[in-house]
């Protein structure tokens, strides 16, 4: 087997193995550092695939944003970093209607889709290339994808300061 | 990148691999004794001075002995695999990004593209195994400091890389060799190294936010809170001994070396001698670099042991209100002078 | 705006002001001695661990209630006529015989209040602080010189002459009270002659009740 499969088997389990152990682990806080897992694997997934730019970009915002923000909100909650989760089925009737119904559609668009299937070789210049595409034909996209987080934001001020307002009125 | 491991023997990349470690090493040994005496004369004092004969030389070495031999104590309600694997996560971090240093202009451990980049993610991940290491030893001094180095670099990474970006602005690549390569050369003022710092003054501004932010990112003093041993006694290191206490200093020490050496590549010519052609070579480039880091890390030292320490709301208040809009302005000026001039 | 680069030009000087002051100290002169390689040379009056010249203590006793530890415990038995203890060097005669003068060093506390009431000036500190011990008992000194043989020898002369000397003052006394007696029975007789039986008696049996 040549090494870069054996890299990929290995980096899947990887994967695999830690996004199973975020789903059935009964702590929180386990599971979030079981994602950090499964999140680096990805990001190895990517860099076997010549995607080095998105694999520092998964490591920098996935691993190094959302999921600190994530473990920092599950322990500021309160009792959040000691309270063992109750891993049962709430709404069991709901839910398996909806999963199954999940599974299918994602099963059927796995089928139908017809993939296409590229010999993965090595860029010279992804970041180049990458600016040049969304600098070019994809300026709509990019543009309206900050223009939404920069909405985002400003919503996120205005909520917060007018809570502090509310707190400072109150007391 | 893979293409890269794949054609080249096993021995060749274990060489490769293990140049940075040794550097690692070496440096954190006498890094620590370093830090001691620069704290010792500072202080009118001699520092360490029994070890091995001359000035105390040899007290790292005793030191890692001694916690080599110590029991690995982990507390009875840690989360074991966590708290056991904290630190070697923290080190393979900060370890992992050394790979795109240049460390001379005939060695770099991988020569990719996107340069600085990699080294900002990887480094990221240093965060999550404080919080790890925070949380795992299930004791409050350490979840404290995990959550304050959790909120401590989540804010000042965003000044480091506002600031990394004018650099790349100005230089228009992410491979720290190609940036280093593009400040050879003595034309400013026909005799001061082609240097970013010295190109134009808001780079000199950036260099400051940079440095500064560096400071938070590495825990160093004035914003070592996660750390700070007068209120959480030594932080998310409090239930840690021995040897994985040793990993962590290692890291640290280790984080320090390599954002100092960023600094250095993104500011100060990276490997390239201060006299032109005059000594230079692979080794003295290599000899170039090492001196502009460690000077930098010298600078970090003198720092701590002149400032107290930050509290926690001015941090957060020097980041997001001071360093964050200087460091956008910044590099929307740098971006202007690029283009005029 | 103005403020704030106010602040931050404020911030920076104060920072490299420091740094410069740290930088100053950074290449200058340490003050570390290397202990056990290098000693310090005490100055004259440093307190250190106390010392007693035996032969110029007159056993006055005021060192050791100088003492606020009660750390000098000081036994005396007083010379009979029959020896000369000589003089001290201050020219002050010697009455007594110094059975014990310990000094606890454990207990003592170095405040050099024991060092200033010696009229003698015989108990003084000496720039000697390397006396650790590993059994705490060691750390009581014993200056007094005598043997215990002297000791007992000395003790038993004193009690000796003690009770000599008890005996002698009683006969006096005896002897002073009866004369006392006389004069009041006399003194009595001659003021009022009724009733002297009576109120004679009583003031001799106070005097006696005194001696
Ligand atoms: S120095 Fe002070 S404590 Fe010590 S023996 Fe003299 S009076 Fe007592
Ligand atoms: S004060 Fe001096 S003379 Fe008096 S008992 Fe103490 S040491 Fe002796």
């Amino acid at each position: 087997m040549e090494l870069t499969t054996i890299l990929f088997y290995l980096f899947s389990i990887v994967t695999i193995g830690a996004a199973a152990v975020m789903v059935f682990s009964k702590n929180i806080v386990h599971s979030a550092f079981a994602l950090m897992f499964a999140l680096i694997g990805v990001a190895a997934l990517y860099v076997l695939l010549y995607a080095d730019f998105l694999a520092a970009t998964q490591l920098l915002v996935y691993v190094g944003g959302i999921l600190i923000l994530i473990l920092f909100g599950v322990m500021l909650t309160s009792l959040g970093y000691t309270f063992n989760f109750r891993t049962i089925t709430v709404n069991l009737v709901p839910a398996t209607v909806l999963s199954t119904g999940a599974a299918v559609l994602l099963i059927f668009a796995f089928v139908t889709t017809e993939w296409k299937i590229t010999e993965v070789a090595e860029r010279p210049d992804t970041v180049y290339d990458l600016g040049m595409m969304l600098m070019g034909d994809y300026i709509l996209p990019f543009i309206v994808a900050g223009v939404l987080l920069l909405i985002a934001i400003i919503g996120a001020i205005l909520m917060s300061t007018r809570l502090s307002a509310e707190n400072k009125g109150g007391t | 990148m893979t293409q890269y491991l794949l054609n080249i023997n096993p021995i060749a990349i274990l060489v490769h691999a293990a140049i940075p470690l040794t550097i690692i090493l070496v440096y954190a040994l006498v890094a620590i004794w370093a830090e001691r005496k620069v704290a010792g004369f500072i202080q009118d004092r001699l520092g360490p001075m029994r070890v091995g004969g001359w000035h105390g030389w040899a007290q790292s070495i005793a030191d890692l002995l001694k916690l080599i031999q110590k029991e690995d104590i982990i507390p009875a309600d840690s989360s074991r695999f966590l708290f056991k694997f904290a630190p070697f996560m923290m080190f393979a971090a900060s370890y992992a990004a050394f790979a795109v240093i240049p460390f001379s202009s005939s060695y770099i451990g991988s020569n990719i593209n996107i340069g600085v980049f990699y080294l900002l993610a990887v480094t990221s991940v240093l965060t999550l195994s404080i919080i790890m290491a925070g949380w795992a030893s299930n004791n409050k001094w350490s979840l404290l400091g995990g959550m304050r180095s959790a909120a401590q670099l989540v804010s000042y990474e965003v000044p480091t890389i506002a600031t990394v970006l004018t650099v790349i602005v100005v230089t228009g690549s992410l491979n720290l060799m190609t940036i280093t390569e593009m400040q050879s050369g003595n034309d400013i003022l026909g005799f001061l190294p082609n240097w970013l710092i010295f190109q134009n003054p808001f780079l000199l501004v950036a260099f400051v936010i940079f440095f500064i932010s560096i400071l938070a990112e590495s825990h160093r003093v004035p914003f070592d809170l996660p750390e700070s041993e007068s209120e959480l006694v030594a932080g998310y290191q409090t239930e840690y001994s021995g040897m994985r206490w040793a990993m962590f200093m290692l890291a640290e020490y280790a984080d320090m070396l390599l954002l100092s050496l960023l600094g250095a590549t993104l500011f100060f010519g990276g490997w390239n001698s201060p006299f032109g052609e005059f000594m230079s070579g692979p080794f003295w480039s290599f000899f170039w670099f090492m001196l502009k880091g460690l000077l930098l890390v010298f600078v970090m030292m003198w720092i701590r042991w002149t400032l107290p320490r930050y509290r926690v709301d001015q941090l957060m208040y020097i980041c997001w209100s001071i360093l964050i809009p200087l460091s956008f302005i910044n590099l929307v000026l740098v971006a202007l002078w690029e283009v005029i001039f | 705006m103005v403020e704030a680069f106010k602040n931050s030009w404020i911030t920076f000087k104060s920072i490299f002001i420091g740094m410069g002051i740290t930088i100053r100290h950074f290449f200058g002169k340490s003050v570390t001695l290397q202990y056990p390689d290098e000693r310090p040379v005490l100055p004259n009056n440093a307190r250190a661990k106390l010392y007693v010249n035996i032969d110029d203590c007159i056993g006055c006793n005021l060192c050791a209630r100088a003492c606020p530890v009660n750390c000098i415990y000081i036994d005396t038995v007083p010379s009979t006529s029959d020896v000369d203890l000589g003089k001290t060097s201050t020219g002050n005669p010697k009455r007594f015989w110094l059975t014990r003068f310990d000094i606890d060093m454990a207990k003592c506390m170095y405040c050099d209040l024991c060092v200033h009431p010696c009229p003698t000036n015989c108990i003084y500190m000496v720039s000697e602080y390397e006396y650790s011990e590993f059994n705490r008992t060691n750390l009581i000194y014993h200056f007094s010189n005598l043997e215990p043989a002297m000791v007992a020898e000395v003790k038993e002369k004193a009690a000796n002459e003690a009770a000599e000397k008890q005996r002698q003052r009683e006969e006096m006394m005896r002897k002073k009270a009866e004369e006392a007696k006389m004069k009041q029975i006399e003194a009595k007789k001659q003021a009022e002659e009724k009733n002297d039986g009576e109120k004679g008696s009583e003031p001799s049996k106070k005097e006696n009740g005194d001696s």
